[in-house]
């Protein structure tokens, strides 16, 4: 392979992106971990801004709602992962599958994927409150659900629930993409020769599809992860953080996922500087999981 | 070599259009942004202001932020600051937002609306707010359901009243078409009506209009138990004779729509919801009780200047600003657009048309005959409100904490704020 040649006009047309990106990503990202260590406010401020070193970060895991909400985001994410692969894998089994239609299913399990997370979250809302506790088929099953105090959103552990089924709805489709493609590209020989070493459709998936579609389950484990721990707008619209829960003798949002309480420590309790060191938490954290979780994976992977 | 020096030219030229895009101002004509909470006076905001514009040659416009799952002013103000866009006429609900945007507040004393008015916004003597509108809350009660169940509203005035209204309408619920006595939400995303409006009953109720007492002992950690106690009965009354559905998951939307519909005798809102009343049909005539929150009588209902319009100091175009606010005060226009279109109360003597829809109506008779009690949630910050109380609101409806937790919880929320 001839060598790639870097001379000035690589670079050149590099540039565009580079500034974009050393403008809006990297210097706000040093900034905001600089605004960690102060008192700074957007509001007018006489004494000017006051660095206060690590008291925001002492702050911040005083705080029980943020505690609250690193666990409860925890929990969310570790369902949220499971549940959108399982779907998400079982759906590109059925569409790689000879059943008739398959690229119209393909298209429909994705479509989700594109409507805005906010009114999804408004849909979803109308669903568990108006349309579950109305539907016969529903109330014939489970008639408790249609008493108010049983309804999904009015429960803590039931509206994390729909907050991950919900979320689900919107993401496995477009997980299922990247099964999709992975397992296209196991070549069919595999399966040819597998037929006649007499082995089942169980026999094929446990020994040929999922060792081969490794490298996918990196990526798909990774995405789930990031988008998962980064939820906000599904949160927003669908419980608003509520129902009110008791953590540590207080009562707090029961579910107010980490991204929501760094923009309600912004923008409701007005500490900016708290909420962006909470946030310099946040990245370290979904950093430090994440390369975990890719270094992981990829010793699972297999190379053809 | 040529050909990398045209495109460095290029680039420059590309980045270059791009800054000089971002600080045109439109067309030479001066700009006057307003920044206001009211969703449901957007249109009419929107139309008057363009109308006005026209005639003064000014580009007006109007930015609307509010509703339940939004952002608010507060924020918008927060990021507009940081941002170095404040616009030049904006809203404030009260003395905490106040201080905390003192800087950018113009003193607006000797502007000759002041003279019209009542109710502006002072502090240390000066006036600093131009009362948007008045407004008002109580209970709001159907009164043919009422006189159908035989309730005199007059008793409406205090707990016992209450309380013998509530059963007397509860146990007639199925001849009256009922599916509640009392239309009231309390998820977190209503925190405003339990956690702003109703929290205002243990503040002011019964109280002489101004009477900072009981703020001022709260805001200082000293808790009357009695009074607490008995305005957990209230709550506690209003929570049990609410359609629970509505209660712990319900909207703005389901709530006001069950009253709207005739299925619960009372509502638990402000005169604003009447817009939305009439909107869904609803013809039967109505009007506000008192909160009755406590044992002894609260003769009158909270009514007050909902919100300021300030001037922003650093504007550019603060003598627009001035005359916009006065213009509202002082033309027919202004008055049409204040009182026909937009519903409002207006808070000026000069102002000579009266609202008409029936809550509105209610709040202006109340206000006429001086029965009115101050709205003092203000002095309490949106956040301990909305993030401090709302949730113990959201627990107390959902069961999960009893009257005597709800209590203990209220108590320990204003000693350890």
């Amino acid at each position: 392979m001839r060598k790639q040649k870097f001379d000035m006009t690589s670079w050149l047309l590099l540039l565009p992106a580079l500034f974009a990106f050393v403008m809006v990503i990297i210097i706000p990202f040093i900034m905001g971990i600089l605004y960690s260590f102060t008192d700074w406010s957007s509001r007018p401020q006489p004494d000017g801004m006051q660095v206060v070193g690590l008291l925001n970060y002492l702050e911040t895991f005083k705080d029980p709602s943020f505690l609250y909400s690193f666990i409860v985001t925890t929990v969310y994410t570790a369902l949220n992962m499971l549940i959108i692969n399982v779907v998400a894998f079982i759906l590109a089994l059925l569409v790689t599958s000879n059943i008739k239609f398959k690229h119209a299913y393909r298209v429909g399990f994705f479509l989700p994927n594109l409507i805005g997370g906010l009114i999804l979250g408004y849909i979803w809302q109308f669903i568990f409150n108006i349309v579950v506790p109305n539907l016969p088929l529903i109330t014939e099953l489970i008639p408790a659900i249609q008493n108010p105090a049983n309804y999904i959103l009015a429960e803590r552990n039931s509206a994390l629930m729909a907050i991950v089924i919900a979320g689900s709805w919107q993401y496995a489709g477009y997980i299922m993409m990247i099964y999709v493609a992975a397992i296209i590209s196991v070549p069919g020989e595999l399966f040819e020769a597998a037929k006649i070493d007499g082995a089942g459709p169980w026999m094929q998936l446990r020994t040929i599809i999922i060792p081969m579609t490794a490298q996918a389950f990196t990526v798909t484990l990774f995405l789930t992860l990031v988008q998962s721990f980064k939820q906000y707008d599904v949160n927003v619209s669908l419980t608003g953080g509520g129902p009110a829960t008791t953590f540590m003798e207080k009562s707090i949002l029961g579910t107010e996922l980490l991204a929501m309480n760094i923009y309600n420590t912004a923008f409701k309790a007005n500490q900016l500087a708290q909420s962006q060191a909470r946030a310099v938490i946040f990245f370290l954290v979904l950093a430090v999981i994440s390369t975990f979780q890719v270094r992981a994976n990829k010793k699972q992977e297999i190379e053809l | 070599m040529k050909r990398l020096t045209a495109l460095v030219l290029i680039l420059v030229a590309a980045t270059g259009f791009v800054f000089a895009g971002g600080d045109q101002e439109g067309g030479g004509v001066p700009r006057l942004e307003i920044l206001q909470n009211k969703p449901e006076i957007d249109a009419q905001l929107k139309a008057y202001a363009a109308a006005w514009g026209q005639k003064n040659g000014v580009q007006v416009v109007v930015k609307t932020v509010g509703g339940s799952v939004d952002v608010d002013v507060d924020q918008m103000l927060t990021i507009g600051y940081a941002a170095g866009e404040m616009p030049d006429i904006f809203v404030f609900p009260g003395v905490a937002d106040y201080e905390k945007w003192s800087e950018v507040i113009l003193d607006v004393s000797d502007q000759p609306w002041v003279e019209e008015t009542s109710v502006e916004f002072t502090y240390d003597g000066k006036v600093y707010g131009f009362p948007v509108a008045v407004e008002g809350w109580g209970l709001a009660y159907n009164a043919d359901i009422l006189e159908a169940a035989g309730v005199d509203p007059a008793s409406l005035v205090n707990y016992a009243g209450y309380k013998a209204a509530f059963e007397k309408i509860d146990s007639m619920k199925a001849e009256l078409g009922l599916e509640s006595v009392v239309s009231m939400a309390a998820s977190i995303s209503m925190s405003w009506v339990t956690a702003h409006h109703n929290f205002n009953s243990l503040l002011s109720a019964g109280l002489p209009y101004g009477d900072l007492s009981v703020v001022n002992d709260l805001l200082a950690g000293n808790v009357d138990m009695a009074r607490l106690s008995q305005y957990a009965d209230w709550v506690e009354l209003l929570f049990t004779y609410a359609d629970q559905a509505v209660l712990l998951t319900g909207d703005y939307d389901a709530q006001v729509g069950a009253f709207a519909q005739g299925k619960a005798a009372f509502l638990h809102q402000g005169n604003w919801a009447d817009g939305n009343i009439e909107a869904a049909g609803a013809e039967f005539p109505r009007a506000f009780a008192p909160h009755g929150a406590l044992a002894t009588e609260t003769d009158g209902i909270f009514a007050s200047a909902p919100a300021y319009y300030a001037i922003n100091a650093d504007s550019d175009v603060q003598e627009l600003a001035k005359k916009f606010l006065n213009d509202l005060v002082f033309t027919d226009a202004g008055h049409r657009y204040m009182v026909e279109e937009a519903g409002m109360i207006p808070a000026f003597a000069s102002v000579e048309l009266s609202p008409a829809s029936p809550l509105s109506q209610s709040v202006q008779e109340w206000v006429a005959s001086g029965k009115v009690y101050s709205w003092n949630q203000y002095y309490f910050s949106d956040s301990f409100r909305d993030d401090t109380l709302g949730p113990i609101y959201n627990q107390f409806a959902s069961g999960t904490l009893s009257k005597a937790q709800f209590i203990q919880a209220m108590k320990q929320a204003f000693e350890s704020r």
